[in-house]
């Protein structure tokens, strides 16, 4: 198993909305915000895909003892910092979902199950769903959910993934789109297209 | 259906006032047996030996090692370059209704280089047990969890003298989350003769590594019930004459802890005098040159008291019982009395449920794949069917 194919953690609680899940992996290997990634629903007949917009760190009761003493030791923060396992809690916005057919831009019909594995999409997949850009209504009006960063976030993703000649296009493309959604909000306009600007 | 809790309650209140009542009784008993010991400490040494010897195999206390009984030691400063290590371990016991007859032991442990900044070294080593002469006593008959508990101990200390090895030449503590002695081998020994005596010359093995390697060993006993150093106060008050089977088993103080005992007599950090530990366990550990003795220390300002064993090599050694002393103290205070190195290798070899769950999915899937019908046994399956409160699945 590559690194590519392991899961980055697992469904702990889900709604068609989006799902949270948990992951204990070393801190290079952590999801990023803006991160395309696809959890199984439906018994396996069906993957959700989400976009990571909120990672925070679990405590637990021996981060918070120590966290209140006085007297701890250089190695034992590192001890906590380097060798144990963070549990690390993302959440992800659903933004559409995979089955026979293809890719659909739309909620999905179920939400994944519980404990299903996460596991980030690959570039390839990356590049097929987002050439539609239908998941961007999706996000907009999300409540609670750093809407613009998420969405400026997902853009600059779906344009990494392609050949460099085609990133320029793609994000002019994707521009056009946004004004199409925002664009009786100017200051708002003005400032999701400086975050997305090759 | 979970414990049914509010039966249980009606339960509880009888249960906190006897509790309560117990208590009293016991704070009224702790002047008699302080005033005990006193005694036994201003007895001559040798009249106390004597009575010892009067007492004979039938006395199950503590014996003096050398130190003045009532004396409290403080510790010494922290060496630089100490290195404090720490194994645990944990287990899946031999399971008749699983899909197949196995157990597993994972060891956990850590060796943290006091002063470096730098995080500990850490190790986890799991080992699935599943051979015939593996899972069979001597007799031939199916193993049970004391003998699975005694190759865990035993692999522990080997994990702690792996970490000697690796830090010979530098003062190096290692510390267990229990005593020295293996009490397995105490529940087991008379079916399991050879057994037994396998598992305690591999674990007599790993402490010869240790103290060939320079270094010390130390187990750790939280909440100590033990009561050997008043069984010691209530011998040295028995006149010579009376020392007999059935005044040995009077003994007013044996509700009583020694822990109560030394919570009176120490102050944060300072350590008791050693003790020799008089279980018949300790001769096969004295024949080997381990002989276990303890001492009571506070580890911190919530006067938490500690039971410690250490072989009679770190305790008959000064500096070598000044390193474990400090070490402990050291590793506590973070902690809240208890050391940080013993937390950490917990959850480092810790077995969870889910773990559990998942190492039998995991046995499962490969026997079908070697053409076996492993499958959990019909009342195990049951089981788990009404174990779970929630479904997962829509």
């Amino acid at each position: 198993m590559t690194a590519d194919d392991r899961p980055i953690g697992r469904v702990t609680r889900c709604s068609t909305r989006g799902f949270v899940g948990a992951v204990r992996l070393p801190e290079p290997e952590w999801p990023v915000f803006g991160t395309f990634c696809r959890a199984e629903a439906q018994q396996g007949r069906s993957q959700v895909i989400g976009l990571i917009y909120d990672l925070s760190i679990e405590d637990d009761e021996l981060a918070r003892q120590l966290a209140a003493s006085e007297a701890i030791r250089p190695e034992q923060l590192a001890d906590s910092q380097v060798n144990r396992q963070v549990p690390v809690e993302y959440r992800a916005l659903a933004v559409g979902y995979l089955n026979g057919g293809g890719f659909t831009q739309a909620l999905p019909p179920q939400p994944p199950l519980t404990l299903a594995p996460v596991h980030r999409l690959s570039d390839e997949q990356v590049r097929t769903f987002t050439e539609r850009l239908e998941f961007l209504p999706l996000m907009l009006n999300v409540p609670e959910i750093p809407v613009d960063d998420l969405m400026a976030a997902a853009l600059r993703s779906a344009a990494a993934v392609r050949p460099v000649g085609e990133r320029r296009g793609y994000l002019v493309r994707a521009a056009a789109e946004v004004a199409r959604i925002v664009g009786r909000d100017l200051t708002r306009l003005e400032s999701l297209l400086r975050a997305v600007r090759p | 259906m979970s414990l049914n809790l509010p039966q249980l309650i009606a339960q509880l209140e009888p249960m906190g006032t006897a509790l309560a009542e117990q208590q009293a009784a016991l704070r009224r008993l702790l002047p008699a047996a302080r005033k005990a010991l006193e005694h036994a400490a201003n007895l001559p040494p040798e009249a106390l030996e004597s009575q010892i010897q009067r007492a004979g195999d039938r006395y199950r206390g503590a014996r003096p090692a050398g130190e003045a009984l009532l004396e409290a030691f403080a510790a010494p400063p922290l060496e630089p370059g100490l290195v404090v290590a720490g194994a645990d371990g944990s287990q899946v016991y031999p399971d008749r209704h699983a899909a197949a007859f196995y157990f597993v032991i994972q060891v956990g442990g850590l060796a943290m280089e006091i002063g470096s900044g730098l995080a500990p070294q850490i190790h986890t080593r799991p080992q699935i047990f599943y051979l015939p002469e593996d899972l069979h006593d001597q007799d031939g008959h199916p193993i049970g969890n004391a003998m699975v508990n005694g190759r865990r101990d035993a692999e522990e200390m080997r994990a702690l003298a792996d970490w000697a090895e690796v830090y010979a030449g530098r003062p190096f503590v290692a510390l267990l989350d229990n005593g020295l002695l293996l009490w397995f081998a105490l529940q087991v020994r008379e079916q399991n003769q050879k057994d037994v005596d396998r598992i305690l010359q591999a674990y007599l093995g790993h402490l010869d590594r240790l103290k060939a390697g320079g270094g010390c060993v130390a187990g750790f006993i939280d909440r100590p019930r033990s009561a050997d150093v008043l069984a010691l106060a209530h011998l040295a008050t028995l006149p010579p004459e009376q020392v007999n089977d059935q005044a040995l088993r009077s003994n007013p103080y044996r509700a009583l802890t020694d822990r109560a005992l030394f919570s009176e007599r120490l102050e944060p950090g300072q350590r008791s005098a050693c003790f020799i530990d008089s279980s018949p366990l300790n001769r096969d550990f004295h024949a080997k040159g381990h002989e276990v003795r303890f001492f009571y220390v506070m580890t911190d300002a919530r006067r938490t008291i500690a039971r410690v064993e250490v072989p009679a090599w770190v305790a008959g050694d000064p500096l070598r019982l000044g390193r474990v002393h400090a070490a402990i103290l050291d590793q506590c205070p973070s902690t809240g009395g208890f050391p940080y190195v013993l937390v950490r290798a917990h959850e480092l070899a810790v077995v969870t449920q889910q773990d559990r769950d998942q190492l039998e999915g995991m046995i499962q899937r490969r026997l079908l794949e070697s053409n076996l019908a492993g499958q959990a046994s019909q009342k195990s399956t049951t089981k788990r069917w009404t174990r779970s409160r929630r479904r997962h699945r829509l």
